[in-house]
């Protein structure tokens, strides 16, 4: 259904969709709340029964793409429409993009102390961008090579595992102070914790090696997790699928309250 | 009274040192604990060795910068694996830095095991919406996924000969921080009976054990200690170990300042009550 377009054809493309989602997206902002209200519910509710009736519907042995699979007369669109919706996934980071440009302009335009967040958030933004873009392009310079390097590799990279190995200590000195056995729970959440702690590291399996293997703290944590952990995470997750199922049929059919569907 | 008073009000900056302690030690020693492998990670390591030379394995690499301490040898040790078996297999990632992270892992055992982009792997790049993106890519691999991460077309690559539909994926790889892989059982695994392995980080291992016991994915790599393992089963000497033995030093020094505070609180509470309830 969708041909890759190549040379002119490709930028005509990109700019002519450009142009028509900021059309699109100008002329549903100047509807009415009402009118808008509708035009949301309707594209919700036919894209989530495309793919209810393409799910439910008989299927016969057909050819999808040029492959033999088993479908009905919905099938042959489920591909386009993977390839179709990512460019309204990046629509929505265009407009978060937009979204923190806007806020963190006017922090920098009111100047004060907290504002050089949001010029750190500009540096960082252009930066990366500008970045990436020098590096991908098909003959990227040695400095362009460099500069991604130092910012992904540099900055973003160990940022990152920085910011995620900190929690490391908080766990530490959070669980120093909350597991004490105050009562029969706390006891057995205690017990619990150390024997799978302990059952997790090779430490912990050296010292009941010498016990029978019914013993071994590996096998009791195993025991532990699929015997006493796996009925309760999956009591939990059925929980949570019906929950999901019940707020999708909320928002298909249009019965979500909330920024979107109301006022 | 004082000292069981302060073995239970450690200063939290206390804690922080020994932490560091723990977790820097063993890189300076070297201590060579013996790994005993887990069923799980075994059942893994077996599911990349039934495989044939030249089946196509889909490697999602999920994972970014912040778990590398995990998820980084987990790579390591299953495409050396792939990589040994002659696999062609194909990275793809549903995170903004899965398919660099990897890139660059596949790039340096490349080298090793003498497999080539292109020919042996490819790399698909990083791709939104996994649900929608999922639906579509089991009916038709090329039209979906279209190019690799440098924007050119899937037909170039030898590694693609043969490669329609998700049924031609012999083994999914899935190493990751997140619930990714649940999205990969509903979509590819479970619908397409496509054998499915996967490396999640420690903290994920007791939800994932749901999917191990009920069969619906054939192994597990548990976290940093399931890499060690897994170097251990391939006979590999990289800096592994060693992160095990600091994963195991902090797990130790957790258990010790646990069980440290709770006998001085109750040392405490036996010792108030003999001296008639005055703390």
């Amino acid at each position: 259904m969708f041909t890759p377009k190549i040379g002119g054809a490709w930028y005509g493309y990109i700019v002519g969709s450009l142009l028509a989602g900021i059309v699109l997206l100008v002329v549903l902002m100047q509807l009415p709340q009402r009118a808008r209200k509708y035009v949301l519910w309707t594209v919700t509710f036919l894209g989530g029964l495309f793919y209810a009736l393409e799910f439910f519907l008989p299927t016969h042995e057909m050819l999808i793409e040029g492959n033999k699979a088993d479908g009905n007369f919905l099938s042959p669109f489920v591909v386009p429409m993977t390839n179709v919706l990512p460019v309204i996934s990046a629509f929505a980071v265009g407009l978060g993009v937009i979204n923190l440009f806007q806020m963190h302009t006017k922090r920098v335009l009111k100047w004060n102390l907290d504002s050089i967040n949001s010029v750190a958030f500009f540096v960082a933004m252009i930066a990366m961008t500008v970045g990436h873009l020098m590096a991908k392009s098909p003959h990227p310079s040695p400095f362009a090579t460099s500069l991604y390097k130092v910012l992904f590799e540099g900055a973003l990279q160990s940022l990152d595992a920085t910011m995620f190995s900190i929690i490391a200590f908080y766990i530490t000195s959070a669980a120093y102070r909350a597991f004490r056995i105050r009562s029969l729970e706390a006891t057995l959440l205690l017990a619990t914790a150390i024997i799978v702690m302990l059952g997790q590291i090779t430490l912990g399996q050296l010292l009941t090696h010498a016990l029978p293997e019914y013993l071994h703290v590996e096998v009791v944590r195993n025991w532990i997790l699929t015997k006493v952990n796996a009925p309760a995470t999956r009591a939990i997750s059925v929980g949570l699928g019906i929950g999901s199922l019940a707020v999708g049929l909320r928002i298909w059919l249009g019965l979500e309250r909330g920024s979107y569907f109301d006022n | 009274m004082k000292a069981l008073r302060f073995l239970q009000t450690v200063d939290r900056r206390v804690i922080y040192v020994l932490l560091m302690l723990s977790v820097t030690a063993p890189f300076f020693l070297s201590i060579r604990l013996p790994m005993m492998v887990s069923p799980a990670t075994q059942a893994f390591y077996n599911a990349i060795d039934a495989l044939q030379p030249g089946d196509f394995v889909l490697f999602s690499s999920d994972w970014e910068a912040g778990t590398r301490g995990e998820n980084g040898p987990q790579t390591e040790a299953a495409l050396t694996h792939l990589m040994r078996k002659k696999c062609r297999f194909a990275i793809i990632s549903f995170q903004p830095q899965g398919p660099k992270l990897a890139q660059d892992i596949a790039e340096r055992l490349g080298k090793e095991y003498d497999s080539v982009e292109g020919r042996d792997w490819i790399n698909w790049g990083y791709k939104v919406d996994a649900k929608n993106y999922l639906k579509g890519f089991v009916r038709d691999i090329p039209g979906v996924v279209k190019t690799n991460n440098k924007t050119e077309p899937l037909e170039k690559f030898p590694v693609m000969r043969g490669i329609k539909t998700a049924s031609d994926i012999k083994l999914l790889v899935s190493i990751t921080p997140s619930n990714v892989y649940q999205t990969y059982i509903q979509f590819v695994a479970g619908p397409l009976k496509v054998p499915m392995v996967v490396a999640p980080t420690s903290v994920m291992v007791p939800e994932v054990f749901n999917y191990l016991d009920s069969k619906q994915i054939l192994g597990m790599m548990p976290g940093l200690p399931g890499a060690g393992e897994y170097e251990g089963l391939l006979k590999t000497n990289t800096k592994v170990t060693r992160f095990a033995n600091s994963a195991s030093f902090a797990h130790v020094l957790i258990i010790f300042l646990i069980v440290m505070g709770n006998i001085a609180m109750v040392m405490e509470r036996r010792q108030s009550a003999r001296s008639g309830g005055q703390a």
